[in-house]
């Protein structure tokens, strides 16, 4: 960092060492590009679309790596947050109540999470290991127990009853377009350009980096790192709950049992591939996007290709430690040239 | 013919020498005191002997062999154990598994014959009056235990030469008394000890000969019988001449910080009353309580008993934001561990702490910070590029002036500096001086702890010593000087008055 390249291709070459991800991007998508007849503009669009929902749980999972902790339990939280939103939403028949339920659910879901890791200082692995265990059985259970009027008739599946007059509204908000731009993906967009602004731009964010990059000298700086770790929780569940939202109005139903599986993997594996560090304290939202936008890509050229989908996570796998492989090895191999030198 | 014998002994660290031709000789059945102050180079003579480090020049004899290259493994076969200040024992082991670790007995099937362990740990114990039992998990004994089973263990495995580095830091009277009857019969019995020990009332009790090292020099040797701790503290401060004197006296102005009896883990009974814009010193030896009642001050840890009032208000329980809140700001010590957030630059850094006491405007204003950053890197001399570099770029001394700047931006009226100039070179450490004296003039409150006596005798208005976790003296600006102070902090003094 001492000596900074001030020429226009070496400041290139910087940028793009800073932020990989949009390498591992444009390979992708060229990879797609070339697999599918011809690229139009509404299959591109499809992209955002299917980006949204893991999207922007990949955002909250992106800040709580940053403060180095993890949260497995987002898929679960989603399929539990997604069916008790239908639930809602069958009730109410009301759009915003559905949304400010689904938002709170999630952000409750979070703090639970978060006040067992932030404050009584339990391993996050676990305490979200239990939770996502705990969220997707109580979604599994309530969907058999409750008044079936309630789930849409359904039997194993939340479903919003058709017959509710908000029902196409929300169905249209969820797959409706604003000048052929998906409406999910523009919220995705915006939540991705809210949690950048966020992330640099604001003393919390700030306080997010240091609790992640060294806990102790954040709290020998006044920062209150339970606090903080806490927070990071429940943002994550409450994106989570927004999540939430778009599923249903996308699907018109949430499935207890499929809703959201791996979503946690996925999630992680965005916030990874975007850059962020597990171990905390570096990292770019706006990496996430592209993370998760690459990995959309990624179901998209296997369909193109007419493979069979099983091998769809096997990919996505290869796809990851290959990234990682060169982020870990790329400044070894740079500082064995240096020696060299 | 003596047990060990090492003379003209060189080592230097990336051309910086730490050992110039040093020389101990330790006889059979002695206890034997390695003296010096921190940074003497009595660690890295012990690191030489054990094989840790390689030594650059000199001869080393130990029991009629002359040892060329020797690795840790190697010395530990010899005879000769070191027993740390940190103890390296497995705390989640039993007690026999942490002796018999690596040796251990076994049957022709290779099981465990752990009742032969327990038996000759059991065995072992007796001999040496240690009352521990084999069966206990390392984790549940007292530190004193702990400290004895190292021994123990070193015995174990006929140990010629036991070094004990500070062993007495973390025991009690009657702890600090069985553990000297203990060595004092393997005394009997031929075992030789090294005794690493800054304290003079315990070195003059046990020890029988005595070497000191003063900035990696051999200083004088000879019998404890035929000195006095005076002599001893002498030899190991030198006549250091110090460098001009930056301190002038100042107004002071009205009481700004009281304590009252005050306790907590490490210190107790601390009274100390301060006035606004004075520079008090306190200092004392490792754990003697200085740097623990600070971080105590500053709501890290609770205070147990008595009261702290700060500009007037009584702080009770207070947290460390409260304490920011109130005006209080601490540059801790060990920068790395608790002041560095390496994943950020410059500018961060400096800011963080302010950001907490002004979270109620959420967004951060870079041309506010900016001014800011400006503002401090001319007042404190900071030298860097762009405040987007990684604060890992700065040199210590530079790190500490941004660390500085974190807490000045916080408006804090009382600033605790822990041990300010740990790992910084000698000309940002006179900076650093200048600075304190600075903002004292300003009416800045500062409380200086620091092992440097000379730090201390530059700029602090009185000093208080610690001892034990108490304040045993306190010395006025002129009565400041290294002989002093170390007479108080190894309790040389009274040791002196009880002869």
């Amino acid at each position: 960092m001492s000596k900074k390249n001030t020429t226009v291709p070496g400041r290139i070459v910087g940028f793009l060492g800073e932020n990989s991800y949009i390498i591992v991007f444009v390979a992708i998508f060229i990879v797609y590009a070339l697999t599918t007849n011809g690229l139009t503009w509404s299959g591109m669009m499809n992209v955002f679309r299917h980006s949204a929902v893991i999207g922007i749980i990949g955002l909250g999972m992106g800040l709580i790596c940053i403060t180095g902790e993890i949260d497995l339990s987002v898929g679960s939280m989603l399929a539990l947050d997604g069916g008790f939103s239908v639930i809602i939403f069958n009730i109410t028949n009301s759009i915003i109540l559905t949304f400010l339920f689904a938002v709170l659910f999630g952000a409750f879901c979070g703090l639970i999470n978060g006040v067992m890791v932030g404050w009584i200082q339990m391993p996050a692995f676990i305490v979200t290991l239990a939770t996502m265990l705990i969220y997707r059985s109580f979604a599994q259970y309530f969907c058999q127990h409750v008044d079936k009027a309630l789930i849409g008739g359904g039997s194993s599946v939340y479903k919003m009853a058709n017959s509710q007059s908000s029902y196409q509204t929300l169905y249209n908000f969820g797959n409706g377009k604003v000048s052929t731009i998906p409406i999910v993906g523009l919220i995705l967009i915006i939540m991705t350009l809210v949690f950048v602004y966020i992330t640099t731009s604001t003393k919390y964010g700030k306080k997010v980096y240091a609790v992640g990059s060294n806990m102790k000298g954040a709290q020998m700086a006044g920062i209150n790192t339970a606090a903080v770790k806490i927070s990071v929780f429940v943002i994550a569940g409450a994106l989570v709950g927004i999540g939430a939202f778009l599923w249903i109005a996308m699907n018109a139903s949430a499935d207890p049992a499929t809703t959201g599986n791996s979503y946690e993997m996925y999630a992680i594996a965005a916030a990874v591939l975007g850059g962020i560090s597990m171990s905390g304290g570096k990292g770019k939202c706006l990496g996430i996007l592209f993370g998760a936008m690459s990995y959309t890509i990624i179901d998209k050229i296997i369909v193109s290709l007419k493979m069979d989908s099983l091998i769809n996570n096997a990919i996505k796998g290869i796809i990851l430690l290959l990234v990682i492989m060169v982020q870990i090895i790329g400044p070894q191999i740079k500082q064995k040239l240096k020696k060299a030198e | 013919m003596s047990l060990l014998q090492m003379s003209n002994i060189c080592k230097s660290f990336s051309g910086v020498p730490v050992l110039k031709n040093v020389q101990l000789t330790v006889e059979k059945g002695e206890v034997h005191a390695l003296l010096g102050e921190n940074g003497a180079g009595k660690s890295t003579l012990m690191n030489v002997l054990t094989g840790v480090f390689p030594r650059d020049k000199g001869e080393i004899e130990f029991d009629g062999n002359k040892l060329k290259n020797i690795t840790i493994k190697q010395s530990e076969n010899m005879g000769i154990a070191f027993v740390h200040q940190e103890l390296n024992l497995f705390n989640d082991l039993k007690v026999y598994e942490n002796i018999f670790l690596q040796k251990e007995y076994t049957n022709k099937l290779g099981r465990l014959d752990k009742k032969k362990m327990i038996q000759e740990a059991e065995r072992l114990f007796q001999e040496l009056g240690v009352d521990i039992d084999p069966t206990q998990q390392v984790s549940k004994l007292k530190t004193s235990q702990k400290q004895l089973l190292e021994i123990s263990k070193a015995l174990f495995f006929k140990a010629k030469l036991l070094i004990l580095d500070e062993p007495t830091t973390s025991l009690n009277n009657d702890e600090v008394a069985h553990l000297f009857d203990i060595v004092n019969n393997l005394k009997k019995k031929g075992t030789s000890f090294i005794f690493i020990s800054h304290k003079m009332p315990e070195i003059f009790r046990l020890s029988d000969r005595y070497t000191v090292f003063r900035n990696g020099e051999f200083v004088g040797t000879g019998n404890i019988k035929d000195t006095t701790p005076e002599a001893v503290t002498r030899m190991m401060v030198g006549e250091k001449y110090s460098d001009q004197d930056v301190y002038e006296k100042r107004p002071l102005g009205d009481m700004i910080l009281e304590l009252k009896n005050f306790s907590g883990e490490g210190f107790r009974n601390i009274n100390l009353a301060v006035k606004k814009g004075s520079i008090v010193g306190l200092t004392g030896l490792q754990g003697a309580g200085s740097s623990e009642l600070m971080q105590c001050m500053f709501g890290v840890t609770r205070a147990y008993s008595g009261q702290m009032r700060a500009m007037g208000k009584v702080m009770r329980d207070h947290s460390i934001h409260t304490a920011m809140t109130d005006g209080i700001a601490m540059l801790a010590s060990n920068r790395k561990e608790n002041s560095v957030i390496p994943d950020m630059s410059i500018l961060e850094n400096m800011y963080l702490s302010e950001h907490t006491l002004s979270a109620w405007k959420p967004v951060i204003s870079k041309k506010k910070e900016a001014e800011r950053y400006k503002k401090y890197k001319e007042m404190l001399n900071i030298k860097a590029n762009s405040w987007e570099d990684p604060i890992t770029s700065l040199s210590g001394g530079n790190q500490q002036k941004v660390f500085l700047a974190r807490w000045l931006n916080t408006d804090a009226e009382i600033l605790l500096l822990d041990n300010p100039t740990q790992g910084i070179d000698v000309g940002a450490k006179a900076e650093i001086y200048k600075l304190i004296l600075e903002l004292a003039k300003q009416g800045k409150t500062i409380l200086i702890n620091t092992l440097e006596i000379p730090e201390i005798q530059k700029v602090a208005d009185y000093c208080a010593v610690f001892y034990n976790g108490e304040i045993i003296k306190i010395l006025e600006h002129q009565e400041i000087d290294e002989m002093t102070v170390m007479m108080y902090s190894t309790n040389a003094a009274q040791t002196e008055e009880g002869k």
